[in-house]
């Protein structure tokens, strides 16, 4: 077996150009879905029923099925529903059809990741004793106040080891976005394998840029995170 | 747009159910051989003194960094073309082999750190009290530690198992026939049609064998933690 060394090469430059469709992507999505998780994780500790039992559902839901099939699913439910919408409920000849796919790809990551993220923050958000919540009371902030202060910095720092496997997750199954014709990375190295069947080296490239991606993601985390749990250590000394 | 058929989900469901033992039968195959190499890397993290630690650890690093889809893609692609070069035919109609082969590197890494963090949660004197009573080594591990370790692995086996359910539908694309598979050849025998209720079909099947999995697993969990109550 000899691996075409020139093909590779060439693969590595043309795969290098979706880069910033994955990290698209996984910035979009996260940016959507980090606000979104939150919400649902004060919702599933407060004490509205309904609520509780509507985030439960979804999450389970969502962690229950492949997110391939979730892929596929909003892939072909949403075009023709948009479709449907704007020629025969708003009457609009604009073709929905134009609409660059890389939007369903940001609406079922998202989807996916919210959930994954309400789970993580719900735990999170547990670590912080309620004393923290009744001082910062107290002292006269506002309860959004004592969020912003004084429970979420330090839920955070609790929250970033997870959310880092998160992130490292959800930029793996930015690969799947290929099947909704989204140009990233792997759909890149798929069709340049298909031209000459060098299957082996176009994958062999992505391995390995995925590789580096996740361990920029994962640096960045580690540095993140010792700047937050800055403060635990002040305590100690 | 075409109307949605509900009716045609339950129509789909019994064509579909019998291949629930194919997507089964993978995940068996995997937890096998990915179990029996996640215990390997354990091993090599524990006992495996410095090379075998660090051998162990970029093997775990590297396979979670990828994606399912491109490990699958490259054994699948690149397995049959490396064993040509050593003298050896495959048959790359044999999908279920490659499959098994694809989620037993990914399984193993995730299982290693699961028996590595199991061991390391039991308390050190067990092993010692073990070995002090008279218990030889493999009679301790056996006896003391294994009983242990176990409750503490399931809730991460479980959560493993229902990761590596998902993440196996992605067989369909090298063309396994699993749950997954046998739904997409559904929709193209329908030249495309009734994609949605096809899908909403493996979507409850997914759903439920997920919620089971966790189900059996809780049970045996609270079976096995009963002895916990008369230590503490």
């Amino acid at each position: 077996m000899t691996l075409n060394l020139q093909f590779m090469r060439e693969t590595l430059l043309s795969t290098a150009a979706g880069i910033p469709t994955t990290l698209e992507l996984t910035c979009v999505a996260l940016l959507i879905s980090l606000p979104a998780g939150f919400f649902m994780a004060i919702g599933k500790l407060g004490n509205r029923r309904g609520a509780k039992r509507l985030i439960s559902f979804y999450v389970s839901f969502v962690r229950g099925t492949p997110i391939v099939l979730q892929i596929l699913f909003v892939y072909s439910l949403l075009p023709s529903l948009l479709n449907h919408i704007v020629k025969n409920v708003l009457g609009l000849s604009w073709n929905v059809f134009n609409i660059n796919p890389i939007i369903y790809a940001f609406f079922v990551f998202s989807f996916n990741t919210a959930a994954v993220l309400s789970e993580t923050f719900r735990s999170a958000l547990l670590t912080v004793s309620h004393g923290q919540m009744e001082a910062a009371l107290s002292v006269g902030l506002s309860r959004v106040q004592a969020y912003v202060r004084v429970i979420i910095p330090q839920a955070l720092a609790a929250a970033l080891p997870n959310l880092c496997n998160a992130t490292v997750n959800l930029l793996k199954s930015t690969s799947l976005a290929y099947m909704m014709t989204v140009k990233d990375i792997t759909a890149i190295a798929k069709l340049n394998a298909a031209k000459g069947y060098n299957y082996i080296e176009a994958y062999l490239v992505i391995f390995v840029i995925y590789i580096l991606l996740c361990t920029t993601v994962q640096l960045l985390f580690y540095v993140m995170e010792s700047i937050l749990s800055g403060y635990k250590k002040r305590i100690t000394i | 747009m075409r109307p949605f058929k509900p009716g045609y989900i339950l129509e789909v469901l019994p064509r579909i159910l019998p291949y629930t033992a194919v997507t089964l039968g993978i995940m068996a195959g995997t937890v096998f051989f990915g179990g029996l190499l996640g215990f390997l890397l354990a091993c090599a993290k524990i006992r495996g003194g410095k090379v075998g630690n660090g051998v162990a650890n970029v093997y775990i690093y590297i396979t979670r960094c990828v994606p399912s889809i491109v490990m699958l893609f490259i054994v699948y692609y690149g397995l049959p073309e490396f064993l040509r070069g050593i003298g050896i035919q495959t048959d790359s109609r044999n999908h279920g082999l490659f499959v098994i082969i694809t989620f037993s590197i990914l399984f193993g890494a995730v299982m290693a750190e699961v028996f590595r963090s199991a061991y390391e949660s039991i308390d050190r004197g067990q092993r010692e009290a073990g070995l002090s009573v008279g218990l030889s080594g493999f009679q301790t591990f056996r006896r003391i530690m294994l009983p242990q370790c176990t409750v503490v692995i399931l809730p991460n086996f479980a959560n493993a198992l229902v990761n590596l359910m998902k993440e196996g539908s992605l067989a369909y694309t090298i063309g396994l026939m699993d749950l997954m598979g046998r739904g997409q050849w559904i929709i193209g025998m329908n030249n495309g049609s009734y994609s949605l209720e096809v899908y909403l079909a493996l979507f409850i099947v997914y759903w439920i064998l997920t919620i089971l999995i966790e189900y059996v697993f809780r049970q045996v969990e609270r079976r096995l933690s009963r002895g916990k109550k008369i230590v503490v």
